[in-house]
């Protein structure tokens, strides 16, 4: 079966310059350094990774929004690296995304009702009528009443105006969204809401995610294959289950092994990775984590490890997955017995309100 | 039980505005113990800064605190003269923010910023006398290099050296209590855990006091030694850390804990809290969380729910809690 996106050696890079009346360049921010991935139908691939590591650049590269350096992006088969005009605004019609921050990416003199047809205005849909209830269709669809069609974006909270860039994104029925961090701006109990209205969109439309996230913990709930990023590559990817069970890359373990758990009892079994993240400025040789690699060998240092499969779909870049002891999963034991008493009593009386 | 530090009493932080004075901190009561870190938990809007810009005595205009006491060692802080209200910033209780970009001067080194929190509270020392201590305080928050990094400026630095910078500016006088408001919110995983390994092996060596104010139930669970959990202006639930993840009583906690994925746990739907905090202006009559609160009968409705003691030293603002002896009663929603 052909994915429905797929990316090859995809690289963006930037030009730094500096002088005043002649500029030169004088390096070179490598934000996205040679990736690859495929994105099934149906399916949600999370991007993972800390800031700086070219997981928005990337997502931005896919669609297209910005334009690769080097590389390719196929979209149900076809090459689309190159396409312009209307080509290009078929492929936008049948992949959308959903932006970080709701205040910035609507209009705050657009009522709400014309930001969701903005789109189907933009491609020409149906007409003025026919738009209008199609907005009524999507705020239902994002939980959302139809009088709010005619309120602006200040008059809603964070969670809300993340809703309204869910329907804007679901008017042009896309198979593919990409969903830029969309709930890390949110308070915990809305981003719950979200995640839940995300997965149940997914259920009902089929859609694919590219879901680029920070949150490991939001990861594990929304994905069902994780890539985890660094410096502007992929490190390692594999099915969520094989990711968070046993990862490979020493990388991937850091960054799971960062998380606070909600439990006082696992006080203090963090084990923080030292230094920070080097400069996409000045990448360094061999491979880029072994500045700050616990298990760094010489051959680390010399050569470049390219992602190559391990398992079923596991695919790793790390010279020495093999050797590495195996990870021992240590993600604690879940709810204390009267915690997840009541949280069960709490759950049977919101589904009975 | 061990000797309170700061202890706060029936704290009320108001704002005047068109629709009349809102309360941002509605009669809190807390207190913190001696060498132990206090974490205050809640969402946006729930206060939980407020709070603590109320125990430093900056609340911005046209703020003010309208009721309570705030006890340090005994002395109430919101009665001192400007004066000596001074000297205890600082040099008794320090603050850290969120955001290190914004809380530093970025046309001054870092090594100036250092030396002149340290000569705001001791006029007279010399300038080699500062200069080797601010090189000390760097090399106390394990910046790397820091004679270095002494003559540096804020944008050379990353997002954790500058929370570094910041904790060491704040720890320049050794104050009894320092306040960190969401210290790691802005970092990534792997250097919030650097971070929070530093301030408890700080805290370990001083032996300072800590309030912690914060989203993430984790960086909680990973910290603090006792809990209160905040809703629109009001603690909801307090207790001993192990208390509040283990034996959570009420329903905002419990939805709380229910809302954060979890690495140790396989669920299809989170269990989301409906709707949203509601706005100062339009608070409920009685408890804060009953419109939301799947648990809600209509006593809830009427009066505000004082905190009641549950276990030992457990507190919680619910007339249902235990729910499940309440709901065995036949009081079911």
């Amino acid at each position: 079966m052909t994915p429905l996106l797929e990316v090859r050696d995809l690289a963006k890079h930037y030009p730094v310059k500096s002088g005043i009346v002649v500029a030169r360049q004088v390096g070179t921010v490598r934000a996205v350094d040679g990736v690859s991935f495929a994105v099934n139908r149906g399916e949600t691939l999370a991007l993972v990774g800390e800031s700086g590591c070219g997981k928005s650049t990337t997502a931005r590269l896919a669609l297209r929004l910005i334009e690769p350096s080097a590389g390719s992006i196929h979209f149900d088969g076809r090459d689309v690296t190159r396409i312009g005009g209307a080509a290009l605004r078929a492929l936008r019609r049948r992949a959308q995304i959903v932006f970080q921050d709701p205040y910035a990416s609507l209009n705050p003199r657009l009522n709400v009702g014309d930001a969701i047809a903005e789109p189907m205005a933009v491609h020409g849909i149906g007409n003025a009528a026919s738009r209008r209830a199609r907005v009524e269709e999507l705020l239902g669809l994002v939980g959302l009443a139809p009088f709010h069609a005619a309120r602006f974006p200040h008059e809603f909270s964070g969670g809300q105006r993340q809703r309204i860039g869910i329907a804007r994104a679901l008017s042009m029925q896309p198979e593919l969204i990409v969903c830029d961090e969309p709930v890390s701006a949110l308070d915990v109990s809305i981003q719950a809401q979200v995640v839940n209205l995300l997965k149940d969109l997914q259920r009902r439309f089929g859609l694919a995610y590219l879901f680029i996230a920070h949150d490991l913990a939001v990861v594990k709930h929304v994905a069902d294959r994780v890539a985890v990023m660094y410096l502007g590559r992929i490190l390692e990817v594999a099915s969520k289950r094989a990711l968070f069970a046993a990862p490979r890359h020493p990388y991937t373990r850091a960054l799971l092994a960062a998380i606070p758990h909600p439990d006082p009892q696992r006080r203090g079994r963090v084990t923080p990775l030292g230094g920070d993240v080097p400069s996409p400025m000045a990448i360094p040789p061999g491979c880029r984590f072994h500045t700050r690699c616990p298990a760094a060998q010489a051959i680390c240092r010399e050569q470049d490890p390219a992602l190559r499969p391990l398992a079923d779909g596991h695919q790793v870049a790390c010279h020495l997955a093999e050797t590495l002891p195996e990870a021992i999963s240590d993600t604690g034991a879940g709810f204390a017995p009267a915690a997840a008493r009541r949280l069960a009593l709490f759950a049977k009386a919101r589904a009975a309100v | 039980m061990t000797e309170a530090l700061l202890s706060i009493e029936g704290l009320r932080t108001v704002f005047r505005s068109g629709m009349g004075e809102i309360a941002a901190v509605d009669g809190v009561s807390l207190s913190v113990p001696r060498g132990r870190t206090l974490g205050i938990v809640g969402e946006s809007g729930c206060g939980k800064s407020m709070l603590s810009l109320s125990v430093m005595r900056l609340v911005p205009p046209p703020g003010r605190v309208a009721a309570g006491r705030v006890l340090l060692e005994g002395r109430d802080l919101l009665t001192l003269p400007k004066a000596e209200m001074r000297d205890v910033r600082g040099r008794e209780v320090a603050m850290i923010f969120q955001e290190p970009m914004t809380s530093l001067n970025p046309v001054h080194s870092i090594g100036d910023q250092i030396m002149e929190a340290m000569r705001a509270h001791e006029p007279r020392a010399g300038a080699a006398e500062l200069r080797d201590r601010a090189i000390a305080a760097l090399a106390r928050v394990r910046i790397p290099a820091p004679e270095r990094r002494f003559t540096e400026y804020p944008h050379q630095l990353s997002g954790g050296m500058r929370q570094r910078v910041m904790i060491a500016m704040a720890l320049a006088c050794s104050p009894k209590l320092l306040i960190a408001d969401e210290p790691t919110t802005a970092l990534d995983v792997t250097v919030q855990a650097q971070i929070l390994d530093l301030l408890r092996e700080l805290q370990s060596e001083t032996g300072m006091s800590i309030i912690l104010i914060t989203h993430d139930l984790g960086v909680v669970a990973e910290m603090a030694d006792e809990v209160a959990v905040m809703y629109a202006g009001r603690v909801a639930e307090r207790g001993p850390a192990r208390a509040i993840f283990e034996d959570p009583q009420h329903p905002y906690t419990l939805g709380l804990l229910g809302s954060i994925p979890r690495l140790d746990e396989e669920r299809e739907t989170l269990l989301a809290i409906e709707g949203s905090v509601p706005p100062p202006f339009a608070l409920p009559p009685g408890c804060r969380f009953a419109p939301r609160c799947p648990f809600a009968i209509s006593p809830c409705n009427a009066a505000p729910p004082p905190l009641r003691d549950i276990a030992d030293a457990h507190e919680a603002a619910c007339i249902r809690a235990p729910i499940e002896a309440s709901l065995a009663l036949g009081n079911a929603a």
